[in-house]
């Protein structure tokens, strides 16, 4: 059971990485719009534009 | 998100028949409605942003045409003036930041759309679109790029981005929302550190517990709870302090008491290392307490957003005539007295002012709610804010931008604002009571336990203040209210204060403007009388064929499908308008115009017809009711008494106010008359709602105890009233009146059972038989139904 006495300031320290982490995203407005960023992940960062579409604007 | 094939692929509205307006989209050749949309699609398409038409689900704003859009992008450079950025655009070392607000946002795919272009513009060094509130941020470097040219790049995308300064009391809200969400995460957080702890001794989870362990477990928890003591808690005990320091007393101080005497009683017994410690229950305590605070200030918060939105910055721009004869784009707030101004058509004039060339129609509506144009000559007045409808004009200012007639409006807006009748806090009044009741009793308690000798005298009492917390109290009108507000959104309803709600079950009397809030404002014909019948068919033609060389509103009357060719046309103004068919010459126009004696029975006609110095027709114009207009008052002429104040002629009134029912009509009024017709309404004991929708309704609206603006209404209207209806007609405002009247039943209901489980637990709490912890449990499981109750609301449907 000694090892409660080692794991409980670990589990403290996680505990107050977490906060710092929260308080960090509060202050960058990450918790302002949670509808959009639920999106995000569907959209592709670089699109290439479509070779077809591409010829289409050279005609 | 499918479109289908005969819609626009953009903006989803019908394709005219035979457009060609098509590019290639996926690999397919989609249809556009118009080149502005086309427009918009190729600039997608060619950045490679294709993937918004995959994911969005809601298409698109229809975008400006062609000219139209010459107009904006001519207006914009404006933006650029040093000066007025000063109002808006803040400083950051090499960088400028704006915040703007966006037209055209439908879903968060545009959010997307717009920022992933943004990023590809160079001298752009970030920017975030925040799509529930419409807003975006653009920081840039302006010796790469100009504010204008940022703006532009808004409007090849199909958006509409103006700058706006946020309100400053919504600045200190953002900064309350913040402090509020840290605090609670906070507290969240150390509850379930802990609680997991504790659990350990509730329910021996961790076998048998010795001596050392057991304080050890005590001085983490102690670690753990400051921190949640004195930041999250410090909203409660700063509250209790004020309302000491205005010499009363408020939930605050009960809250405060029960935390503070928990913790140092904990810390007590954790350095002695004999008593009760109950942390995990100042942690939840905290933590339920705060949830119940965050979601009334998030339901404020929102609020005030949705009115800061409205308030966009939109500077008047005039063109300047300068000493050779060249124009000068300026801001409407530098030009100074006898400096010359041309208003081209359709622009709005600047600055009260006087013509000295060019003769035209002016739409007065903003200032007398009339939308008839009034005709007007050189050595005329006219005003700032109203619209030039016919011909360019050229004018004289006579008074700064300051001193014009809109801004005098303005300030008696504001005035009537500041002096709202405001209603009386109910649950501040009953809170007083309340707390001094508790404080009382847990008084009381403490010393008769401690004069009987009962150790536990100190933890009874606590429990008294836990269990009696006003918690659940605190939650029953703010989640009531928050969910209710919901519940209206999406019916289209905007409200802009939460207690609002509150004060439309007090309304009795309800106040209509007419034109463009009962009324859409254009003409149609109401009925018609002619010489001789069978000639019908053909009067009606000629008469609509004619009337299409007109600009004038009532022209727009007489739908013209087979137009048939008619001469020399010529228009009177003021009178009306005249031309040959079939040699005959026929004149159309008010009875000043009519070149002989109009028959008694029609003389109270709008519109006569005359052939060769005989009338032959006569029609009678209404301003035609808006759609749900007739079912809506009558719908409400049960419950409340029912008046029209208008700035129309009496005539177009009291037709108005007979088809709808209406007894109470008032004709003519100008804005300070409206405010003095409501301000007897309202000493005669009547509690009053207003809808309106122009300028000119802004100081009654902003007077009256409830205000509501439909849909067309101008910005600035918006800016003073408590509800606004999305849509242009009153449908929605039935289930407003059922909402608010059954969100009250919800409070009560709400009340009832906080107070009644309160009242309930205190005799086991004063007995001593209950724990601290339990108290805290129990206070947690009434606040949790109280939400429930209040989520309700949000299914609430109207009967019938």
């Amino acid at each position: 059971m000694n090892i409660i006495y080692v794991l409980i300031p670990i589990a403290i320290i996680i505990v107050a990485v977490a906060i710092v982490a929260f308080f960090w995203a509060v202050k960058n407005n990450q918790f302002e719009d949670l509808e959009r960023q639920g999106h995000s992940i569907l959209f592709d960062d670089d699109v290439t534009p479509s070779p077809k579409s591409e010829q289409h604007k050279r005609d | 998100m499918n479109v289908s094939a005969t819609d626009c692929f953009h903006c989803g509205l019908p394709n005219p028949p035979d457009t060609n307006y098509q590019t290639a989209v996926f690999d397919n050749i989609e249809t556009m409605c118009c080149p502005g949309c086309l427009a918009v699609t190729e600039a997608i398409v060619e950045h490679g942003l294709t993937d918004y038409y995959k994911f969005r689900t809601a298409p698109a704003a229809k975008a400006e045409d062609g000219l139209e859009e010459q107009a904006i992008l001519e207006q914009l450079s404006i933006f650029d003036a040093a000066e007025l950025q000063a109002d808006f655009v803040a400083d950051e070392g090499q960088l400028k930041s704006v915040q703007l607000t966006l037209e055209g946002i439908t879903c968060a795919a545009c959010g997307w759309l717009i920022e992933r272009h943004l990023s590809k513009v160079a001298g752009i060094s970030q920017n975030s679109v925040n799509v529930s509130t419409a807003r975006a941020m653009v920081k840039w470097d302006p010796t790469q790029i100009s504010l204008s040219e940022i703006l532009k790049q808004f409007a090849a995308i199909g958006y509409t981005a103006r700058p706006f300064s946020a309100e400053e009391h919504e600045q200190i809200f953002q900064e309350q929302h913040k402090r509020f969400i840290k605090q609670l995460g906070l507290a969240g957080l150390m509850t379930m550190q802990v609680m997991m702890l504790s659990f350990g001794f509730y329910f021996d989870w961790l076998g048998n517990i010795d001596e050392t362990m057991a304080e050890y477990f005590h001085w983490i928890s102690l670690v753990l709870t400051t921190p949640v003591v004195f930041y999250s808690g410090s909203t409660f005990y700063l509250g209790a302090i004020r309302a000491l320091l205005a010499r009363g007393v408020n939930m605050d101080l009960p809250v405060s008491i029960a935390i503070l005497g928990t913790y140092f009683a904990g810390i007590k017994a954790v350095i002695i290392g004999d008593g009760d410690v109950y942390f995990e229950s100042i942690c939840m305590f905290v933590f339920f307490l705060l949830s119940s605070r965050f979601l009334e200030h998030r339901a404020r918060y929102q609020a005030t957003e949705i009115a800061s939105n409205s308030m966009q910055y939109i500077p008047l721009s005039a063109h300047l005539i300068q000493a050779n004869q060249n124009t000068e784009i300026v801001l409407a707030k530098q030009l100074k007295p006898n400096q010359t101004v041309l208003v081209k058509a359709g622009d709005t004039i600047p600055v009260d002012g006087v013509i000295i060339e060019g003769t035209s129609f002016i739409e007065e509506s903003m200032l007398t709610g009339e939308f008839v144009p009034v005709s007007k000559a050189p050595g005329e007045k006219v005003f700032g804010g109203t619209l030039n409808q016919a011909q360019p004009l050229q004018i004289m200012v006579t008074q700064t931008l300051e001193e014009s007639l809109v801004n005098k409006i303005a300030r008696l807006q504001e005035s009537a604002m500041s002096h709202k009748p405001k209603v009386a806090q109910m649950a501040d009044q009953l809170s007083q009571y309340f707390v001094f009741a508790v404080l009382f009793i847990s008084t009381v308690t403490f010393f008769t336990w401690t004069y009987f000798g009962n150790d536990n005298a100190f933890w009874i009492t606590v429990s008294i203040l836990i269990a009696t917390c006003p918690c659940a109290l605190g939650l029953a009108t703010p989640s009531a209210l928050t969910t209710a507000m919901a519940r209206l959104q999406k019916a289209g309803v905007l409200i802009k204060r939460a207690d609002t709600l509150e004060r439309i079950t007090k309304v009795n009397h309800i106040v209509f403007d007419k034109t463009g809030t009962l009324t859409t404002g254009a003409f149609s014909i109401a009925h018609t009388w002619y010489a001789d019948e069978t000639h019908k068919n053909l009067i009606d033609s000629i008469v609509a064929s004619i009337e299409q060389f007109s600009e004038h509103p009532i022209a727009r009357a007489f739908e013209c499908s087979h137009p048939i060719s008619v001469k020399d046309v010529k228009v009177v103004i003021n009178q009306g308008i005249l031309g040959e068919f079939e040699g005959a010459l026929y004149r159309i126009g008010n009875a000043k115009f009519m070149p002989c004696a109009i028959p008694n029975h029609i003389l109270n006609a709008t519109v006569f017809v005359s052939k060769n110095e005989q009338i032959i027709a006569a029609y009678w114009l209404t301003d035609a009711l808006k759609v749900h207009t007739t079912d809506v008052v009558s719908a409400l002429a049960d419950a409340y008494s029912l008046s029209i104040i208008s700035g129309d002629a009496a005539k177009h009134v009291s037709e108005i106010a007979e088809t709808l029912n209406i007894k109470e009509a008032h004709h003519g009024c100008r804005p300070e008359d409206k405010l003095s017709i409501l301000t007897e309404l309202q000493s005669s004991k009547k509690v009053v709602m207003m809808l309106g929708d122009g300028i000119n309704d802004a100081p009654v609206l902003a007077q009256a105890d409830v205000a509501v603006t439909v849909g067309n209404a101008s910005d600035f209207t918006k800016h003073s009233t408590d509800v606004i209806l999305l849509q242009e007609h009153l449908a929605q405002l039935p289930l407003l009146t059922a909402l608010a009247a059954k969100t009250k039943r919800t409070i009560k209901q709400n009340f009832m059972w906080a107070l009644g489980y309160n009242v309930l637990v205190l005799p086991f709490a004063i007995m001593g038989v209950l724990t601290p912890w339990q108290a805290a449990l129990g206070m947690s499981l009434s606040s949790l139904i109280v939400v429930y109750n209040s989520a309700r609301l949000l299914r609430f449907r109207q009967h019938n």
